[in-house]
Parts: structure tokens; C-alpha cells; sequence
């Protein structure tokens, strides 16, 4: 029985003025025929305005097609009588958990649903404690929705829904917003609902490795669907995926480089143990790879210190029952010039490091230093600390606010003081290492999500600090998005020869742009050195819980059956060379 | 953190009177406030006011609580008591200067007016300490409900109220964000004049409206995806029952409201 069938769906958004005359059309769906049969695992492909969301938004009738047909359960979602039949056959879940969740308690809102739909209130009971347990948050039913992480905040939200007793979920990159640790809470809740209860799930995302993870695979660009096979399948096309602006595993990329070499693998590989698997089977000559050993870099080519804290201890709400240790002891030194990557897991304190080099935090103990001065010191003004010491914080958008873009990049300048030439050259040299140049006299609330995070960089950028603090810049942003804006901070980076400190989850962009790394755990620096000899060892990162590429976990997967390419594996460049010399 | 902020001062427990139905609690409550001011003697205002002692005692809630919900309505208690004390006019005045004269029962007036203040602020503490914001919403909703009849919307102003309480800490903890983001590129936000405190404003609360349309555009799409269509044909999960404890304790109310007005008759200190 199929549970979601679309026929020739079309859909436009149409804008009319005050007279009802059309203004504007953006087609957003063209000829969309899907079948989704039920207990299928599907998730959906595709960049940002492909029209992904704009089809989910089909599947429960929030909106109705232009043309087309669209049937759930074999009613036809454009008959009104039966809306709230789709809607409890069909349940939805969306990006941001903060936005979903209506009561202050998590069980009175996982109980929201069916108390709409007017179930008796000892059947409410037993669903929302059987929701709640589906999803592994029974005994967080008392807590406030305010007081739980991301990942949880969206698996109550995700229990709101199967509170319904819906026979199929739609899930709008439920994980785009959360970390690592969040990502696979939420991944493994998904699986369990579609193969211990059988629930159909549609999962829209960004993440390749979680599109693997799927029964099937549709790829969407410009309004249409332009692949639908299994995963593998559609993986092993990797050029077409790239030209619409998408990413495959590491580890197909790292067999399509194999083969590219003559190595005869396969490229319907998108696991872990596959791969190793593939790996295993080929005419290996040797099972242990030379390494080279690289010289770890020393500090020769030292440049002037330009950030350097002492012993900084920062606790929150001190005296308090609620007293925690952000950040434990820190000390450290940054160079002029030095590209220094952040990582460390929700919690670990680097938000909270950072806030202390431009003196929005005061240490509870210790000392910042910035070009030699105590920031805190009496005849330091912390404004032109500010100034010195630029912060992009995640989600940076929202700190928009002027009418034109040129205005809100304008707003740091103007704050120092500077004159209107000044200013207007200032505003525009920013715009132009961001790429928005043609933006500048448009609303900033017109852009894309993509567009307003370098709008909000370009404003920071602006003030010309000498030291840029970028938090997250790539969070929730799409392949395509994410490469264009680390690519821009490259490129600035390489022009401007400015300092800058990246703070990511990602490793995978850490190692592509950090010349040292920081690993905070804990509050603590778990280690501060080089790029190459922080992934050196990558099995001791793994043991304070960081999620280390897919490329790295390959390499230790390999390792366990017997062939080493080395514990210092974190691109897909350098396994394939190894390997490679295996052969 | 800021999200350790709690709304309403609540502080969970599961004493006789968090368990109370919050109905029963809340209309007790105002039988509590209606005796403050039928009492008239300093007897009936102790005897009062031991009560509530004795019911944060149960409660298992620290006497210190008490001085804390006291303490913003300090200037306006003495203001009061000035007031009182000054105005009060009697036979004999015990103390004279300038214009200023002090009777005995104008300080016995301010006295009693500070008892009466306190016992109301002790009492109305008591019922947001023991009572979750939401089992408050709850019972304003259950007790409201025949207004529906004349058709005040009084599901709809407890779903808002809901929301409301839901979304305090989320913004609150946005605001603190924002300001961050404008700190760090050099925004002045306590310094300055009133118009230029007013103006440097704009980039906070531009950003925090911004983002609350498009938080209340996405909850009401989830709101619907969760087939909300109003109070109407819904049911609620939390069943309000009248339990042996609610009988007990408004008949403990009523007896104390009882002696208040027996005192009130024959003080036993004027």
C-alpha cells in the first residue's frame, strides 16, 4: 500500500498586490511524480531552494498544489473535510526544535496533539508515556523544554508527533541545527522508529552520511526530482551529485580516487565496513603502509604573540546552586598571522573561551592579554578591545537589523568613529571579500539564509580587526553554502594575512583550514598544536568523544582487520595515497 | 546561566499543598486575602499570618523565602507607614515639630498596615512558590470556563499565556545573544544619555522582533501539523480531581476565616 502518491504536482509562489493582481511567481514544483510506499526509509536530496521543504510541506496538506494531485492514505489532500485525517496519518517535524514545542513542560506537549484531536485523557496518558519512551525521554517528562539539549529538545519534539499515532513522519533537516552528539540521538531515534515500529519516514537533509542511511534516496534540483534509486546507486553517480551542488561519503570519494589511480574497486560504497570490506578483498602486496614520519613542525617561524591568556577560569553563577566551571584554567598563546582551529563538543567551553579575547566575558580568575595589554587593566577602554578582536557569532544573521545591507555593514564602522569616506570604503571592501557587492542596497531581510550569514561577516569584517573569531560561520547551511562561505574566509585570509580562530564540529573543515588546532574538553585545552600532530593520533580524540571523520574511522575499522594505514588518517587525499602504496 | 532562570519562582516538591488541586489552591488563596482585610485586630492579622508560616513549613519551603518575596515591596511598605503615621491624627499627640505631629494610634495604624501588607505578599508567594506556572494557567482556564458562555475567549487567552511562559527563557536567552553580537562590534549600550540609550536599542530589539515573527510563523505551522483547531472537541490530558486534601484544607480555611470574624468581636489585643 503506498502511503504518500503524487501526481504531476506543480506548484507555484504567487505574489499579488493589494488588488489581487500577480506580481510575482517563483515555481518552486514542477511534474513532481513520487510513490512512497509504506515502511519505506526515504530521504530527500537536495540544495537550499530546491523545493525539498515546499514538497514536504505537501505531504500534510499545509499547502495544496498548484496542479497535480497529491493523495495520503487515498484521500486527496485538497479536500478540506479531511484535513486532520492527513494530518494525524501524516506527522511533520521541523529544523529548529525551539519553534515546535508549545507547552512549558515536555509532557503536557508531547500530550498537545492528541489532546487536539480529543482523546480521552486516560489514552493521552499511555500515549505520551509510550512517545516518550519510543524516544528515549521518559524520565526528562517533568523537565522544561528550556532546560534540555538540541538533540533532546527535537526528540520531544519528534515524540509530539508520534503521539498521533501517525503512520508516517516528514522530517525538514531535523538535524541541521544540532551537534554531533545531538545529530546521532536524533538519527538512531529515526531508525528505530521505521524498523522496530514500521512508521514510513521522509527525511529531508544536508547530511550525506545520514542520506546513506536510507532505504532510498530521491535527489531534487530546480523543482523536479533528477534521481530516485537506493543509495548506493545514487552515490556512485558522483559527478552529476556534485554539479547540483552536493557531496558524496568520504569513503565513495576516497574509492572513486582509487579507481581514478586503476584500482579495480567498486563505487557503490558508502559505509564504513563496506569499504573496508572492499578494501580487504583487493590484491594487497604489503598490510602495513610506510609512513613517513613527518617532522613535527617546531615554532621557528614565529611570528609576534598577539593573544595570550593566563591561567583564565570562568564560572557561572557563582554562589549559586547552579555554580559550573565553563572554562577551568586556560592558558595559552596565539600568534599574528595564524590560522587556529577550535573543537571540543556542546559544553566543552570554547564559546565561552572565546568571549573572553574581546572582553565580553571577565575571567573569574586569570588574565587576557591582547598585543601585550591586560584587556581588564584601568587604562584599557574595552571598546577598542572590540575593535581589535572581531567575533562572528553562530547563526550570525540575527544580529541583522539596518534597512539596506551597505547600512548594517556600516553599523561597527560607525561605531568606531571612523569618517563617511572611511566608512564607505571600509563597507565596501568587506562586501567585496564576501561576495555581496550586488546586495548592498537591498533589504538584508530579503536575502537567502546564505546570503544574511555574509552579510553579518562582512559587517564584522568591516571594522577590520586583527584578529577574526569566526563561531560555527558554516552551521546549518547546505554543501554548497557551507564550501562557498569557508572558501570566502580562505581567500580573506590569504589576502589580508589577518589572525583568525574558526571554531567548527566539523574536523573535516578544521583540517582543510587550521594550521593548529585547539581541543578544548571539559573546560580544559586538551591539546594546542599543529594540525598534523593533533590528528597524529586520532584514536585518543575519538576517547573524549569528538566525532572524527568518516575517512578517520575507516582507518581504524582497517586497522582491526589487520591492514595500518596509519592512526594520523583525517582526508580522503591521504588514504588514497596510502592505500594506494599498499597495492 | 540564563537558563537557569526560573519564571514564577516555582520550586518543585511534593508536599499536601504542591498536591493540591491548583483550583482549590488558588481560590483558598483569595479566601486568605478576603480574611486579611476582614480582620481587624492585630490578633486576627498574627493568628493569620502563623498560618502561612505553618503552611511553608509543610510546604518544605525555607522561612527565608518569606524575607526574599517581602524585599521589592520594601519602599513601598515604608511609604505606607510614613504616610499612616503622619496623617493619623488622634487626642494626644506623643511627639511635635515644626508641622509634624505623632499620635499613638497613627503608629499602631502604620504597624498594622506593614502586618496586613506582609501577610498578603506571604500568602500570594506561597501560592506561585507550591504551584507550577502552568497548573496556574490551568485552573484560571478550569475556572473561567462558564465565561465561555457569554464567549470570552478564555481557551484561547490560556493557550496564549501558555506560549507566553514557553518562550520567556528562549527570548530572553536570544536577547542576551544579540546583545553580544552588537557588543562585539561596538555597540555602546549603557552608556549616554536617555535619546541615545533609546537609539542604541534599535539594533537589539529590531533583530529579537525579527526573529520572533518567524519563531510564531513556525509554531503556528507546527501548531497545525499537530491538528490544533481551537478549544473546541479538545480534551486535556491532566484531570483536575478534588482529593480528601482539598476538603481538608478549605475546611481548615473556613474555621480560620470563622475565628478571624469571632476575634474580631471580642480582641484579645486591640
Amino acid at each position: 500500500m503506498d502511503i504518500i502518491r503524487t501526481e504531476n504536482l506543480c506548484y507555484d509562489y504567487v505574489t499579488t498586490d493589494d488588488d489581487g493582481n500577480v506580481t510575482e511567481k517563483n515555481t518552486a514544483l514542477i511534474n513532481v511524480n513520487l510513490t512512497v510506499p509504506e515502511g519505506q526509509f526515504l530521504a530527500v536530496l537536495g540544495h537550499n531552494g530546491c523545493g525539498k521543504s515546499t514538497l514536504a510541506k505537501h505531504f500534510n496538506a499545509i499547502l495544496t498544489p498548484t496542479s497535480g494531485k497529491v493523495f495520503v492514505d487515498g484521500i486527496d489532500t485538497a479536500d478540506e473535510d479531511r484535513i486532520f485525517d492527513i494530518r494525524r496519518t501524516v506527522g511533520m517535524v521541523f529544523q529548529n526544535p525551539d519553534n515546535q514545542l508549545v507547552a512549558t513542560i515536555v509532557e503536557e506537549d508531547v500530550a498537545f496533539a492528541p489532546e487536539n484531536l480529543g482523546v480521552p485523557p486516560k489514552e493521552i496518558r499511555e500515549r505520551v508515556d509510550d512517545a516518550l519512551k519510543q524516544v528515549d525521554m521518559y524520565e526528562f517528562r517533568e523537565h522544561a523544554p528550556h532546560q534540555l539539549s538540541g538533540g533532546q529538545k527535537q526528540r520531544v519534539a519528534i515524540a509530539g508527533i508520534i503521539a498521533m499515532q501517525p503512520r508516517c513522519i516528514v522530517m525538514d533537516e531535523p538535524t541541521a541545527m544540532l551537534d554531533p552528539k545531538g545529530r546521532k540521538e536524533v538519527m538512531r531515534t529515526i531508525k528505530q522508529l521505521n524498523k522496530e515500529h514500521g512508521i514510513t519516514v521522509i527525511l529531508i537533509t544536508h547530511y550525506m552520511e545520514e542520506a546513506a542511511q536510507a532505504d532510498r534516496v530521491v535527489v531534487m534540483d530546480k523543482g523536479a526530482i533528477i534521481m530516485d534509486d537506493e543509495p548506493h546507486k545514487v552515490f556512485a553517480r558522483e559527478k552529476e551529485l556534485r554539479a547540483v551542488g552536493l557531496d558524496v561519503p568520504q569513503v565513495t570519494e576516497l574509492c572513486f580516487m582509487l579507481r581514478e589511480k586503476g584500482v579495480d574497486i567498486s563505487t557503490e560504497i558508502i559505509f564504513e565496513d563496506e569499504c573496508a570490506k572492499a578494501i580487504s578483498e583487493l590484491p594487497l602486496k604489503k598490510k602495513t603502509a610506510d609512513i613517513t614520519e613527518e617532522k613535527p613542525r617546531d615554532f621557528a617561524d614565529k611570528t609576534e604573540e598577539t593573544v595570550r591568556l593566563e591561567n583564565v577560569t570562568y564560572k557561572y553563577s557563582v554562589g549559586t546552586p547552579f555554580e559550573k566551571t565553563a572554562v577551568d584554567d586556560v592558558s595559552l598563546s596565539i600568534n599574528q598571522g595564524e590560522f587556529i582551529g577550535i573543537i571540543g563538543h556542546t559544553g566543552s567551553g570554547k564559546s565561552t573561551l572565546i568571549q573572553h579575547l574581546n572582553g565580553l566575558i571577565k575571567p573569574t580568575s586569570g588574565t587576557v592579554f591582547i598585543d601585550g595589554e591586560d584587556i581588564h587593566s584601568k587604562n584599557v577602554k574595552i571598546r577598542d578591545v572590540r575593535f581589535k578582536v572581531g567575533i562572528v557569532f553562530q547563526y550570525s544573521e540575527h544580529q541583522l537589523f539596518e534597512e539596506t545591507v551597505a547600512k548594517d555593514i556600516a553599523y561597527g564602522p560607525k561605531n568606531m568613529g571612523l569618517s563617511d569616506e572611511e566608512i564607505k570604503v571600509r563597507v565596501e571592501e568587506a562586501a567585496e571579500s564576501m561576495g555581496i557587492t550586488h546586495l548592498l542596497e537591498k533589504s538584508p531581510f530579503e536575502l537567502s539564509g546564505g546570503q544574511q550569514r555574509r552579510v553579518a561577516l562582512a559587517g564584522v569584517l568591516a571594522m577590520n580587526p586583527e584578529t577574526l573569531i569566526l563561531d560555527e560561520p558554516a552551521a546549518g547551511l547546505d554543501p554548497k553554502g557551507r564550501n562557498k562561505i569557508l572558501g570566502l574566509i580562505k581567500d580573506y585570509r590569504e589576502k589580508s594575512g589577518k589572525t583568525i580562530i574558526l571554531i567548527s564540529h566539523s574536523m573535516e573543515d578544521i583540517v582543510k583550514f587550521a594550521e593548529k588546532v585547539l581541543v578544548m574538553n571539559k573546560g580544559k585545552v586538551f591539546c594546542f598544536d599543529y594540525t598534523d600532530n593533533v590528528f597524529k593520533n586520532t584514536e585518543n580524540l575519538v576517547s573524549i568523544g569528538l566525532d572524527v571523520p568518516q575517512i578517520t574511522r575507516l582507518s581504524h575499522r582497517l586497522k582491526e582487520s589487520g591492514i595500518e594505514i596509519g592512526n594520523d588518517i583525517y582526508t580522503t587525499e591521504r588514504a588514497a595515497d596510502r592505500l594506494f602504496s599498499l597495492l | 546561566m540564563i537558563k537557569d532562570i526560573t519564571i514564577g519562582q516555582y520550586f518543585p516538591g511534593k508536599s499536601p499543598i504542591h498536591r493540591m488541586d491548583s483550583r482549590v489552591k488558588l481560590l483558598l488563596d483569595l479566601v486568605y486575602l478576603v480574611m486579611l482585610f476582614t480582620a481587624q485586630s492585630f490578633t486576627g492579622l498574627l493568628v493569620g499570618l502563623f498560618f502561612m508560616v505553618m503552611c511553608y513549613i509543610i510546604a518544605d519551603i525555607k522561612l527565608v523565602m518569606i524575607l526574599k518575596s517581602v524585599k521589592p515591596i520594601l519602599p513601598l511598605m515604608i511609604f505606607t507607614a510614613i504616610l499612616n503615621m503622619l496623617f493619623i491624627t488622634g487626642e494626644k499627640p506623643l511627639f511635635q515639630w515644626w508641622i509634624i505631629s505623632i499620635y499613638p494610634e497613627g503608629i499602631r495604624m502604620s504597624c498594622f498596615m506593614l502586618l496586613r501588607i506582609v501577610s498578603l505578599i506571604v500568602g500570594m508567594s506561597l501560592l506561585t512558590y507550591t504551584t507550577s506556572p502552568i497548573m496556574l494557567t490551568d485552573a484560571i482556564e478550569r475556572l473561567m470556563s462558564p465565561l465561555k458562555k457569554i464567549r470570552f475567549p478564555v481557551h484561547e487567552l490560556s493557550m496564549m499565556m501558555t506560549i507566553a511562559l514557553r518562550f520567556i527563557p528562549t527570548l530572553v536567552e536570544e536577547t542576551d545573544k544579540i546583545m553580544s553580537a552588537q557588543k562585539a562590534r561596538g555597540a555602546e549600550l549603557d552608556s549616554g544619555g536617555f535619546l541615545k540609550r533609546a537609539k542604541s536599542l534599535v539594533p537589539i530589539i529590531i533583530p529579537l522582533f525579527v526573529s520572533a515573527f518567524k519563531r510564531a510563523n513556525e509554531l503556528a505551522t507546527a501548531m497545525e501539523c499537530r491538528c490544533y483547531k481551537g478549544g473546541e472537541g479538545r480534551t486535556r490530558m491532566r484531570q483536575l480531581k478534588i482529593a480528601a486534601r482539598d476538603i481538608i484544607a478549605t475546611l481548615i480555611m473556613l474555621t480560620l476565616f470563622a475565628g478571624i470574624i469571632v476575634l474580631n468581636c471580642f480582641p484579645i489585643i486591640p
